[in-house]
């Protein structure tokens, strides 16, 4: 394995990849010209509901959501 | 009164069809869409594929499967088949050893399910198995962010050497694949790296300190990958599904209505003829009376 | 020639297009790919991905990914994002590295300093390829 020291600062910050690399694609995406920018709106927007199991017992649901949605 | 049950009857067959239509005509359009979406992402597994290989039966300690399901019922029987296809692989596994590689010889075998219909069969006798579910998933759109977002947090609560996503590949309207896509770990790849698989001829950029880091977020991309292929497949074989079991109802519902109106005149021709004999017989009996 | 294939999630770039060279925005460097090259595997950075067709060169701006060079000179480019350069809005990314620039600095927590390090990367790769 590599050393901690080689790994990127989003990782050490607890981030997976892909937080990062979809952080990365709203940041470019925030800075298109119009109309591509509205364009590529629906490429963002998302909710759903999540559970996490244990043992058996479903936990709270809790709803999960973009900015973008929420609004 | 016979008369008047069957023509209740007739009405609310007619309501019933009226509905099954409408869906059917909102399946349809949800269909194209869906289909539109489809045509653009079919070929972004293909390179990890290429590179990765594919090796469904790969077993090892800790697998998790993703099963894909929909949120809403009526879609004929895409739903019960990724269920099945859950409950398979989970039983083929269960009964492996994977000693080789573990210390509790016995795989474990973790079960994430997208979409209610999904949820609601496998919760019944696999939820010791369950680690997470997402409902409601697809009421904003399908996109890559919810799959980024999603996998963050399946990734946030455990680690996996391989996963599984099972989904209905689109074939046709009336015509989907059970479909299994595998998914391996950067630990696992790495040992496949070093065992000299096909990865091996490959050089990896950036990798002073070994292609671990490399692999981990490979990984993570490929299962992104497979994973929005998989929701936007299973989505529109959904609307498919849907649109071709509405239009069977409908279809159906006219059956049932043309028997129906054959029944109503018969039973209104029976009625008129009595009618008519009545009247015709009194119409005898009278003249009879006069001569 | 290299055959190039640039996908997204949700759209397929190019498929099979018979190219003359690629320029890839590799974590460590940009990256020439000419055909024959050796097969590698390279992460990509946010970045400048310039493809040359009969002395013609079309810019892209990916968000990040990966690109796969097989050994018959086939490269696969997977990106999250990848837009037109000629479509970033020079004033939005200004302002936008202002903002992070400040986040950065007033960022407490773990995850809002890697946010807004995320956004400096974003922000000066596409200025630097904007060459604003």
């Amino acid at each position: 394995m590599s050393t901690a020291a080689a790994a990127p600062f989003w990782r050490t910050a607890g981030f997976t990849y892909l937080r990062y690399a979809n952080t990365c694609a709203t940041m470019v995406r925030s800075c298109l010209k119009e109309p591509y920018k509205s364009q590529v709106a629906a490429r963002e927007g998302y909710s759903y509901k999540l559970v996490k199991w244990d043992n058996g017992t479903q936990q709270k649901a809790v709803v999960h959501e973009s900015e973008a949605a929420a609004h | 009164a016979s008369q008047l049950a069957v023509k209740n009857r007739m009405k609310s067959v007619k309501n019933i069809q009226k509905i099954t239509k409408a869906m059917k005509m909102v399946a349809a359009s949800k269909l194209r869409r869906a289909q539109e979406q489809l045509e653009k992402t079919r070929s972004i597994w293909q390179p990890f594929t290429a590179l990765l290989g594919d090796a469904p039966a790969t077993v090892a300690e800790k697998s998790l499967t993703i099963t894909v399901s929909s949120d809403k019922g009526l879609c004929g029987g895409i739903n019960s088949t990724a269920v099945k296809y859950t409950r398979a692989y989970k039983r083929w596994l269960d009964q492996h050893d994977v000693t080789a590689v573990a210390e509790n010889p016995k795989p474990l075998v973790d079960i994430a399910v997208l979409g209610e219909k999904g949820k609601a069969q496998l919760q019944r006798d696999l939820s010791k198995s369950l680690v997470l579910t997402a409902v409601d998933y697809s009421r904003v759109g399908i996109n890559f962010s919810l799959v980024c977002e999603m996998i963050d947090q399946i990734m946030k609560e455990k680690e996996y050497d391989v996963y599984r996503v099972i989904f209905n590949r689109f074939a046709s309207t009336i015509s989907f694949q059970p479909t299994v896509a595998t998914v391996l770990s950067a630990t696992t790849l790495q040992d496949q790296l070093e065992g000299g698989g096909s990865l091996e001829e490959y050089e990896f950029e950036g990798t002073e300190n070994g292609a671990a880091e490399v692999l981990q977020d490979l990984s993570e991309f490929h299962l992104a990958s497979v994973l929005y292929n998989g929701l936007v497949e299973n989505a529109t074989s959904e609307q498919g599904a849907r649109m071709s079991a509405m239009d069977s109802s409908t279809r159906n519902a006219s059956e049932v209505l043309e028997k129906l109106t054959l029944n109503y005149n018969r039973s209104r021709q029976a009625a008129i003829t009595t009618e008519l004999i009545e009247i015709i017989s009194g119409a005898a009996a009278l003249e009879a009376g006069n001569d | 020639k290299v055959t190039l294939n640039f996908l997204l999630p949700h759209d397929s770039l190019f498929e099979k297009e018979e190219v003359d060279q690629v320029i890839l925005p590799a974590t460590t460097g940009q990256m020439g790919v000419l055909p024959g090259h050796v097969p590698t595997v390279a992460q990509l950075r946010p970045g400048l991905l310039e493809i040359s067709k009969d002395s013609e060169i079309t810019k892209f701006f990916v968000s990040s990914g990966f690109a796969f060079i097989h050994a018959n000179s086939v490269t696969d480019v997977i990106a999250v994002e990848a837009v037109p350069l000629d479509r970033l809005d020079p004033e939005e990314v200004k302002k936008g590295l202002n903002e992070y620039v400040a986040k950065l600095a007033a960022a407490e927590s773990d995850e809002d300093k890697a946010e807004a390090q995320i956004g400096l990367e974003v922000h000066s790769a596409m200025s630097g390829a904007l060459g604003v």
